[in-house]
């Protein structure tokens, strides 16, 4: 996979900080974390509970404000981004995976992958198209009209994975998302998520405590405390 | 979608979204209804006002307008002449007028005299349908008196019994004459049966002095809606008379039917302030249950306009779902009660009457009135999304979405 595509950068930050409680007991939760991520990598975030995963998720993701540092999505600084551009900037660029599945509970698997391209303005015959796609690669196709209540916890992830990558976004995001899962889930989620990295150069940032994952990772970064203990070559698991 | 999603997240809990639609019905049943009854007893006196008491327009002296003095009238068959010749007006009454003194022999009182025609008086405002006991004024006996049936019990007179009648002529002598009751009345209006009583025109001209003059011509038009024509083109013919319509002759009545679309308005505000408390309780709810869910929606990218929106649908979708049943259900009721009326009398008993009302009422609902009401359900309703719909903006993603 060593393509002019995959050395582009889709990932860039710079100095990474977070604190939390700043003026009462300050909870150091990321500290000065640099992390630079190719296109179609396949990476895994892991460390011990409270290690700060899911916080640099989410300053990645452009959920959460760094205390300082800065977050560059292609060449846009995301943090320097007003509310409004920031959440414009992530329905076109940036697709989440959320371990609890998050599906708008109202909505059908079909309208659930169909809101986001909706919300671009996407045409009806592209979205159409589009969410059969999705659907087929999800391995789904059958499951278009049901409701979230009716899918097993492994198609709910399923089709939020087809929701994230709905809107073609940059990379996803998936903050553990095989940890509501049993294990023929996870493995057909992880197969599927493979598929798409492989065939369509698709960026995946996990935050990770499941082996699973991690064994099917092309990249490992180990946090520890807020900083990166340890970083894997993107050629194989070579730790640090 | 927005709409769709709107809608789907109202039935997410049916029973408290049902409860508070039904509480909408409810409260726009009862504003409605509440509005019907206003307006019909507003019609109620209007009608009373110009078919029983004043008729739509009134002719007078000037002079007469300003101190009611005898010698204030005009010449009965030139304004005839003028009023025969309106194709708006139905029928017209001339009147002679004064007060006096109505004395017996264990009181007086004071009232006013009426000289009518009975047949033109009949025409105009049915005064004779008003008979209680013995009979209405008849042309060809002369000295006859028919007095209001509150004013004989108060003077504890009945029908064959001699009254006299004193009072100022057109010289301002001092004139009496015996009158015997032919009959009693009982009218929409006991303050006005107690003061007023009525005899031939002919004896109360021949004692007040006057030949061919009245002191009042009331004129009853075909439609209401040709007051105004009509009033301008009699007041052109008879430059030297002053000409009054019903809301210059009874202020009282037009305040009541003026006031009334202020009133009802006033009503429906409080009812839709009570409803809106409980909407924003129920939207607020609403939104803190979905406190993830939001989180989530502005995490994929839905923008804080769409969050706002979507809580404004779902709130005004929740009082549209309850609004137009009570609506329904209140024509509904006005339909039947229209016809059949409600009758008071039991309830109120002559207290209505006394405030020149019928004792029953026939509720209407204007559709104007129906059209505003239905505005400030929606004006509330987006009131109401506000509180909730800022709530939901001010979510942060990443603290929802761990919610």
């Amino acid at each position: 996979m060593s393509t002019d595509m995959e050395n582009q950068t889709v990932i860039d930050a710079h100095n990474l900080s977070k604190v939390y409680n700043p003026d009462t007991i300050p909870v150091n939760a990321v500290n000065g974390v640099h992390l630079h991520l190719e296109r179609g990598e396949f990476t895994a975030l892991v460390g011990p509970s409270g290690s700060g995963k899911t916080t640099l998720l989410n300053m990645i993701g452009g959920l959460d404000q760094p205390t300082t540092g800065k977050v560059i999505i292609n060449g846009t600084d995301i943090t320097a981004l007003p509310p409004n551009a920031l959440i414009d900037f992530r329905l076109h660029n940036i697709g989440f995976v959320f371990q609890a599945f998050n599906l708008i509970p109202v909505l059908t698997a079909r309208e659930n992958i169909e809101f986001i391209m909706l919300l671009q303005k996407i045409p009806a015959e592209e979205r159409s198209r589009r969410v059969a796609e999705l659907l087929l690669a999800v391995g789904l196709p059958n499951k278009a009209d049901a409701r979230p209540a009716q899918l097993s916890g492994g198609q709910q992830q399923r089709v939020a994975v087809a929701r994230a990558l709905a809107s073609k976004p940059q990379f996803i995001l998936a903050d553990e998302p095989t940890a509501n899962l049993d294990s023929h889930s996870a493995s057909t989620l992880l197969d599927i998520m493979e598929k798409l990295n492989t065939d369509e150069h698709m960026t995946f940032l996990f935050s990770t405590h499941d082996q699973r994952v991690i064994d099917r990772a092309r990249r490992v970064i180990t946090l520890v405390d807020g900083s990166i203990a340890s970083d894997t070559a993107p050629a194989g698991l070579r730790h640090s | 979608m927005l709409f769709q999603i709107a809608w789907r997240n109202l039935w997410r809990n049916r029973f408290r979204s049902l409860l508070i639609a039904l509480s909408v019905a409810i409260g726009m049943w009862a504003g409605a209804f509440i509005m019907a009854i206003y307006f019909g007893m507003g019609n109620g006196r209007l009608r009373i006002a110009i078919d029983r008491e004043v008729s739509h327009i009134q002719v007078h002296h000037p002079g007469f307008s300003e101190d009611q003095d005898p010698k204030f009238h005009f010449d009965t068959d030139s304004v005839a002449q003028v009023l025969r010749e309106q194709p708006a007006i139905k029928s017209f009454a001339l009147r002679s007028i004064t007060s006096g003194m109505l004395a017996t022999a264990s009181g007086s009182r004071g009232v006013q005299i009426n000289g009518i025609s009975p047949a033109a008086e009949q025409s105009t405002r049915q005064l004779g349908d008003f008979l209680t006991a013995g009979e209405y004024l008849d042309t060809a006996t002369q000295h006859r008196i028919f007095i209001g049936a509150s004013l004989a019990d108060k003077m504890k007179l009945g029908v064959g019994q001699k009254v006299v009648l004193t009072f100022l002529d057109t010289s301002a002598a001092i004139t009496s004459g015996a009158f015997r009751v032919c009959g009693l009345y009982k009218s929409f209006n006991t303050p006005l049966d107690e003061r007023n009583v009525f005899v031939l025109k002919t004896d109360l001209d021949r004692m007040l002095g006057l030949q061919h003059r009245a002191h009042e011509a009331a004129i009853l038009l075909q439609h209401d809606d040709d007051l105004d024509t009509a009033f301008y083109s009699i007041s052109e013919q008879l430059p030297g008379l002053k000409v009054e319509k019903w809301q210059d002759i009874s202020p009282e009545t037009s305040l009541v039917v003026s006031s009334l679309d202020t009133y009802t308005i006033i009503y429906i505000v409080i009812i839709l302030i009570a409803l809106a408390f409980g909407i924003i309780n129920t939207m607020l709810m609403a939104v803190l249950e979905r406190t993830r869910e939001i989180g989530v929606l502005m995490a994929v990218g839905m923008n804080r306009l769409r969050i706002f929106s979507m809580i404004m649908l779902e709130t005004i979708m929740l009082t549209l779902a309850g609004a137009p049943v009570g609506l329904l259900v209140a024509w509904i009721c006005v339909e039947w009660l229209g016809r059949t009326g409600i009758d008071l009398s039991g309830v109120a008993g002559d207290v209505m009457q006394d405030f020149g009302y019928a004792s029953v009422i026939y509720p209407v609902l204007p559709l104007g009135s129906v059209l505003k009401t239905i505005w400030l359900v929606l004006l509330s309703a987006v009131l109401s999304a506000i509180f909730p719909a800022l709530k939901a903006l001010n979510l942060k993603p990443v603290e929802a979405i761990r919610a």
